[in-house]
């Protein structure tokens, strides 16, 4: 059994390469785990940076700084009463949060969070991601229709209009990426992994690669994705000025926090999508500059160290709590925190598994800087007026995208081209 | 279009500007929420609040001489003052003094027209009570002055 586990765990693929359905099963019950705790951080982080970045305190009294309100709004919603419209159209209204959430938690199938970290590399993983995501679009309809209400409905019907102009942005996007995995093997792969490793093999995250035309290309991607997942400044679908909630306006309790559940994680998704494509996936940075034995070294142990640098800043924040009877409780809440924090970085410095555990850890600190774009946006970008949102995806994005694409495909051909022209030339003569 | 404007535009420097704005205002020094009963909230030195009565720190004895001043100043009439002359140190003293809080707009009138610095409007501002009954202030009351609960931080 144990020698089994070893086993696989020496082999270093991931478990659709092995075949192994126990492992697959495995993989999924972690990732499903892992993007639940990481929404319910997103929902923490977001109120609390949120807060501060409007000179606001955000949540404060349950548990230590408001760690726990995820956990007190999560058991609100859980109890909260159950509410179907009495007009709406019940199957559909019952199936939409559902449709909703499983295409978001489809799409991390084929996330690679490293090398053997991924539950499957799928040769089309790219547009499996894209096709999947994709789908979301179609529960949100779903939403807005089966609601039977004209917020709900006009809601989707935008949501639906912006997630088909950007995703013609951000399929170009992606073409450029995918059009760059091809430059040293001559074939190209849509498969998360390959990219990564072209990445890899070619020594450059594509981000700087031909410099402007890597760089633009995820600037496109990096807006269309915003757009994407109806986040500000592209959140008409739920502004809330104007359509109440959106197209979860008559979903209340567990419904709605699936649609919540969903919307964070196809933002997880996207992030990662930018990550695996623009930003070398799980490769750690200044893998060229600094590279050697040593560095290697010093930067395997970073996980552990900054781990071990949060569980520093509880133990400092049990410091500077208020000293009274009141508060003690929250006190010790931090210690324990900081305790755990501090066991997992202690944990992540042991050397078979901070080997093992380095590409997770700088694949999820890549989505991490992603997901606080994400707030930094919604916290200070007001929103686009509908005709400014259709204006940016199609008049500014898409023209943008294709011009990259052209320049990307030329630059990358330009032995080529030269050749061609010199026999041409030489023809002639 | 002028090229400068342009140039703004396409590298989005207006975003760029505002991002930096939010965040710079993640930094502790500018937060302004207070955490009220914990953090109290630090009030302007003109501040009107509660009334107080004071007395002379050295023997206890009220600094009212009864002049009725401050009851004559006062537009609500919320003051009501009685006293009567001692025959031993032929000095007034206060037999009942109330003070209505409930009609109270703080306006200071009483307090400047107090010849003796006797009435004087503290900073406390918690007055807030269940019921209109402790809103009339005794002399008693008054000499105490506000009792601010006190959360140590």
């Amino acid at each position: 059994m144990l020698e089994s586990v070893l086993n696989y765990l020496k082999s270093g693929v991931t478990p659709g390469e092995a075949g192994s359905q126990l492992w697959a099963t495995i993989y999924i019950v972690v990732i499903v785990l892992g993007v639940s705790i990481a929404v319910i951080a997103m929902n923490w982080l977001e109120r609390k940076i949120l807060a501060h970045m409007q000179i606001r305190l955000g949540p404060m009294r349950v548990g230590p700084h408001g760690l726990l309100q995820p956990f007190a709004d999560a058991l609100k919603l859980l109890i909260k009463e159950d509410i179907i419209p009495a007009n709406a159209d019940k199957l559909v209204f019952w199936s939409a949060p559902v449709v909703v959430t499983m295409t978001a938690f489809t799409t991390f199938l084929v996330v690679p969070f490293g090398r053997t970290h991924a539950v499957t590399d799928m040769n089309i993983g790219v547009l499996f991601m894209l096709g999947i995501s994709s789908l979301g679009v179609l529960g949100i309809i779903m939403a807005g229709w089966s609601s039977n209400s004209n917020y709900p409905l006009m809601g989707s019907l935008r949501s639906s209009a912006q997630m088909v102009s950007y995703e013609v942005a951000m399929g170009l996007a992606i073409v450029c990426a995918v059009l760059m995995t091809s430059l040293q093997t001559g074939t190209g792969t849509l498969s998360m992994i390959g990219i990564v490793e072209a990445q890899n093999a070619q020594g450059t995250w594509f981000i700087f690669k031909f410099f402007p035309l890597g760089f633009l290309a995820f600037v496109v991607f990096a807006i269309a994705m915003v757009a994407e997942t109806n986040r500000a400044p592209f959140d008409l679908p739920e502004a809330e000025s104007e359509l109440v909630a959106g197209f979860h306006t008559e979903y209340s309790g567990f419904r709605w926090s699936l649609f919540f559940l969903a919307e964070y994680s196809a933002m997880l998704a996207v992030s990662s999508i930018a990550v695996t494509l623009w930003l070398g996936g799980w490769l750690r940075p200044f893998a060229n500059t600094l590279s050697g034995p040593a560095w290697d070294l010093a930067f395997s142990l970073i996980p552990g160290l900054s781990f071990l640098v949060m569980a520093a800043g509880c133990f400092l924040g049990t410091i500077r709590m208020p000293k009274i009877v009141q508060m003690r409780a929250q006190v010790i809440g931090l210690g324990v925190f900081g305790a755990l924090l501090g066991f997992v970085g202690l944990v992540l410095l042991l050397p078979g598994v901070r080997e093992r555990v380095q590409d997770i850890f700088w694949f999820v600190a890549k989505v991490a800087c992603f997901m606080y774009l994400y707030i930094w946006y919604r916290g200070t970008f007001p929103r686009y007026r509908f005709d400014q949102l259709m204006k940016v995806g199609w008049k500014v994005l898409l023209p943008i995208g294709l011009g990259v694409l052209i320049l990307t495909a030329l630059v990358g051909m330009r032995q080529e081209l030269h050749d061609m022209l010199a026999a041409v030339v030489g023809g002639t003569r | 279009m002028s090229l400068t404007p342009f140039l703004g535009k396409v590298l989005m420097v207006d975003l760029v500007k505002g991002l930096s704005v939010t965040f710079h205002n993640q930094s502790e020094k500018e937060r302004i929420t207070e955490q009220y009963p914990l953090e109290r909230p630090v009030v302007f030195a003109r501040y009107r609040g509660q009334p107080r009565l004071n007395v002379n720190p050295e023997t206890g004895e009220s600094l009212c001489i009864v002049c009725n001043l401050c009851a004559l100043a006062c537009p609500e009439q919320l003051i009501v003052v009685k006293g009567e002359r001692n025959p031993a140190t032929k000095r007034k003293e206060v037999v009942s003094w109330t003070y209505d809080l409930s009609r109270c707009m703080f306006c200071g009138l009483c307090a400047e027209a107090c010849s003796t610095d006797a009435l004087e409007l503290t900073q406390d501002y918690e007055m807030a009570l269940y019921s209109r009954e402790g809103m009339v202030l005794d002399q008693a009351a008054l000499e105490r002055g506000p009792e601010p609960v006190r959360y140590a931080k």
